[in-house]
């Protein structure tokens, strides 16, 4: 890695730490809200300016399109969080959601930067990588993942703002355990049987807890007004979303086609993709013909944030095999 | 007792399987447990694609052998996940030809020019007061609404603007997209064929062992192909770059039709067959010892391949082979450390190990091809070209504007609100927008908006107009229907979605 493409990551990092703390002091100093609020924002902007540098520096350094290891995937993913958030503050003029997407960028950099330093160096790719077809799938992909994680983090905004305090306590603790499960799979030797049990257990029954405590409204918080906003972010997300993950599904299947002779091999890695856009179906499906509460369809947002969560980074780090093990790295 | 009306509105019970059939509700339950059995088969190693000894690996003996018996094992092709997919291509079936390929008609009947007072009821509305009597401040908004993409159509003083009604058809094209996509699967699934071969250098494929479904009146080919040359390019550290293979169609008179080099991402196709660069290795190794050939199979060791060769209770030869033919030979005893370097083997030197002579006579690669047969790929491609361009088209939001010029006691007042299915913020800004450019231009105070909530109006709602292969009356009589509360022919329930 060069120094100044290391320069630049390091700027993105610092200002996507210094971002999320302006953000969440603009909560406490109402008077200051929205000066703190443009800070934040501006750091962030610099944030992403400094990683879209970085990203095209890799890719100049590595003499080929920089996508190809889980560690550039994370930079991917933090990129597309930050710019599809500053297009979301610009369109909604959304100001809760900007400390989120900066916890999940600088989240993203901290775990990219307990990798292994092989993950860091630019690396030869494997045969199987050497194709147009790259550039093609894997973006779509992680952009909609990162759709895809700002659609369930409105859900959260949407569950506080519309009082399901309880529901959205019992959400963020069973998002936690489900990244505490990816974390330890990933930088630890547990064995990773308990991860998957963490992960699986935790997300099925924090999800029907938060579905039951639905029910529970602190009529003293939030406001409606704003539920409905987020609410129409997270459907935007998803909306959008769903096309980039379709995209990069179905490209997928062209490349596996022109390089394996099928364009589907029931293969973990895809069979989560297809799980993640069957929940999304649904989602729509639920949403469109008014199947349900707003609420629940935050929490259906945030079922998706878990299932998005499994496919991109729990697939290796919870030890599910196949054919998409580049990120692959114990 | 059922009165006469009500028995005219009971559904018959073919009417009621029918309805189930294209249920919401079922879509929602089917896709629920389809993401749920692939969640375990991601979950839960296949034995079609790793082999039953990695289930053992992974579970052990006990586990492996219930998960065998309950179907996980192998569960994308198991009796319950198999009808999963039938029921819910029934399901997709129903809904496209009873909800979604309808909605292709409703979309070309107009709707309504609305009144202030129903402008009124719409989610989002506003009114001006304006000064000037005639129609330019008309022409102004549709100027203004024609500018950000909207179809806008008068009648006299009242203005209907649509934009993103393509989006409308997204449902529709990615429900054909989904239904042309089975066509192409059961076409590959009923004729199609593919196979996994791992060929010496100067070997042929053949395509006996190949695999297809049990309901197949395809045909396999009579020719084959030989790998004429095989090799690996390397990164200067040592990793493979890519891995190349000559090959040749025989025919079956054994006569050579044609050549081409493939490589990893670049196929042979001949005759509706594509022959991939799957895999490479060294297969073995033949060496000489004092003249007399022994064969040594080789296994991958990392970057290099390995040959054991025992000699004694507890001595062991080691050839380490590279790629690229240099061989080294070592020696290990159990009272020694490590392994030990002997001697090293180039083609066409021998080695001498006392008394012994050591030649390489070759080094065996093995190409794995992979080969497949897809007479339905095409049709594939349609449906994923269909597929994509109908999950784009439901991003677009669709939205409607609703605008009337009134006149109240001495002034005009123009009244305007519409709705947003998506992007709902982006649409309140746009009426805002609206509002201050005509209150700029033409506006006076403004009065209050009617808003008699004691007979409330029922406009058509978005959904109303999915709902179902219904009777679509005429622009006139469906406003009636509107101002009595029966938008567009839909049943209360249907206007809240549930088509």
């Amino acid at each position: 890695m060069s120094e100044m493409q290391m320069a630049l990551t390091n700027t993105a990092g610092i200002t996507s730490v210094a971002s999320f703390w302006v953000f969440a002091a603009s909560n406490g100093f109402k008077n200051r809200k929205d000066l703190l609020v443009k800070i934040g924002s501006g750091a962030l902007t610099l944030a992403f300016a400094s990683l879209t540098a970085a990203i095209v520096m890799r890719g100049i350094d590595a003499q080929r399109f920089p996508l190809a290891n889980l560690y550039e995937s994370l930079l991917w993913f933090a990129w597309a969080t930050m710019g599809a958030y500053l297009v979301l503050a610009k369109a909604y003029g959304v100001r809760q959601l900007g400390w989120l997407a900066s916890l999940t960028a600088l989240l993203m950099f901290l775990y990219g930067s307990w990798l292994p330093q092989s993950q860091h160096d630019i690396q030869p790719l494997v045969p199987a990588l050497v194709s147009y077809w790259r550039w093609i799938h894997v973006p779509p992909l992680i952009i909609s993942y990162a759709l895809f994680f700002l659609g369930g983090l409105s859900g959260f905004i949407q569950l506080y703002q519309a009082g399901r305090i309880r529901s959205l306590i019992a959400a963020i603790v069973t998002v936690t355990l489900a990244l505490l499960a990816v974390v330890l799979g990933t930088f630890t030797a547990i064995d990773t049987a308990w991860l998957q049990i963490l992960f699986a257990g935790a997300s099925l029954i924090g999800s029907v807890i938060s579905f039951k405590l639905l029910g529970y409204v602190d009529k003293t918080r939030g406001d409606a007004r704003l539920a409905e906003i987020y609410d129409d972010v997270s459907y935007r997300c998803i909306a959008i979303g769903m096309p980039a993950l379709t995209f990069g599904i179905i490209t997928g299947g062209l490349w596996a086609n022109h390089a394996w002779g099928t364009y589907w091999s029931w293969d973990p890695k895809e069979s989560m993709a297809l799980v993640t856009w069957l929940s999304y179906a649904a989602y729509i499906h639920l949403r469109v013909h008014r199947e349900c509460s707003a609420e629940k369809l935050a929490l259906v947002s945030i079922v998706g944030l878990l299932l998005t969560l499994m496919t991109y980074l729990g697939f290796n780090s919870l030890g599910l095999g196949g054919l998409h093990s580049y990120g692959k790295f114990k | 007792m059922n009165t006469e009306s009500e028995k005219f509105y009971q559904p018959t019970a073919k009417t009621s399987i029918k309805n189930v059939l294209a249920s919401v509700k079922l879509t929602i339950f089917l896709m629920s447990m389809t993401a749920l059995t692939v969640l375990i088969g991601a979950w839960c190693p296949q034995e079609s694609a790793s082999g039953k000894e990695k289930v053992v690996e992974q579970f052990g003996p006990d586990a492996a052998a219930v998960l065998t018996q309950l179907g996980i094992t192998d569960i994308y092709h198991s009796p319950f996940f198999l009808s999963l997919i039938a029921m819910l291509t029934v399901n997709m079936i129903a809904c496209s030809f009873m909800r979604v390929f309808p909605r292709v008609k409703l979309l070309q009947k107009p709707l309504p020019f609305l009144a202030g007072k129903e402008i009124g009821k719409l989610p989002v509305n506003t009114s001006v007061v304006v000064a000037k009597n005639d129609q330019s401040v008309l022409a102004a908004v549709a100027l203004k609404l024609a500018s950000k993409g909207f179809k806008v159509s008068t009648n006299q003083e009242k203005l209907l603007a649509e934009y993103g009604k393509f989006g409308r058809l997204a449902a529709t094209v990615t429900h054909i997209g989904l239904l042309t996509l089975l066509v192409g699967v059961t076409i590959t699934s009923w004729t199609g064929f593919s196979g996994f071969q791992p060929v010496l250098l100067n070997s042929h494929l053949d395509f006996h062992e190949s695999e297809h479904s049990k309901l197949w009146v395809g045909k396999l080919p009579d020719w084959t192909v030989r790998v004429d040359a095989t090799r690996r390019e390397d990164h200067p550290t040592g990793e493979a770059k890519q891995w190349f293979s000559k090959l040749a169609v025989i025919d079956s008179k054994g006569k050579e039709i044609t050549s081409q080099e493939i490589s990893v991402n670049n196929p042979l196709s001949y005759k509706g067959v594509d022959i991939y660069q799957s895999s490479w290795g060294l297969d073995h190794i033949i060496l000489k010892f004092n003249g007399n050939e022994r064969r040594l199979d080789l296994r991958p060791m990392g970057k290099l391949y390995a040959a054991f060769l025992p000699l004694d209770q507890g001595t062991m030869m080691l050839f380490s082979v590279r790629a690229d033919g240099t061989i080294k030979v070592f020696a290990k005893r159990p009272d020694w450390e490590g392994p030990r370097l002997l001697t090293e083997i180039k083609k066409g030197v021998a080695a001498k190990l006392g008394p012994v002579n050591i030649e390489l006579v070759k080094i065996m690669p093995v190409t794995g091809l992979q080969y497949k047969c897809d007479p339905g790929l095409p049709v594939t491609y349609v449906a994923f070209a269909f597929i994509i361009v109908g999950v784009m088209m439901a991003a677009i939001p669709h939205r409607h504007v609703w605008v009337s010029l009134e006149t109240a006691a001495t002034t005009k007042v123009i009244y305007f609100g519409g709705r947003s299915v998506k992007a709902k913020v982006g649409f309140e800004r746009l009426i805002k927008e609206l509002e201050k450019q005509i209150g700029n231009e033409f506006g006076l105070p403004a009065p209050a908006l009617p808003t008699d909530q004691s007979n409330p109006v029922i406009v058509p709602t978005l959904d109303s107009r999915s709902a179902g292969p219904k009777k679509v009356f005429p622009v006139q009589e469906r406003k009636e229907q509107v101002l009595a509360g029966t938008a567009l022919g839909a049943s209360p329930n249907e206007a809240q979605g549930d088509s």
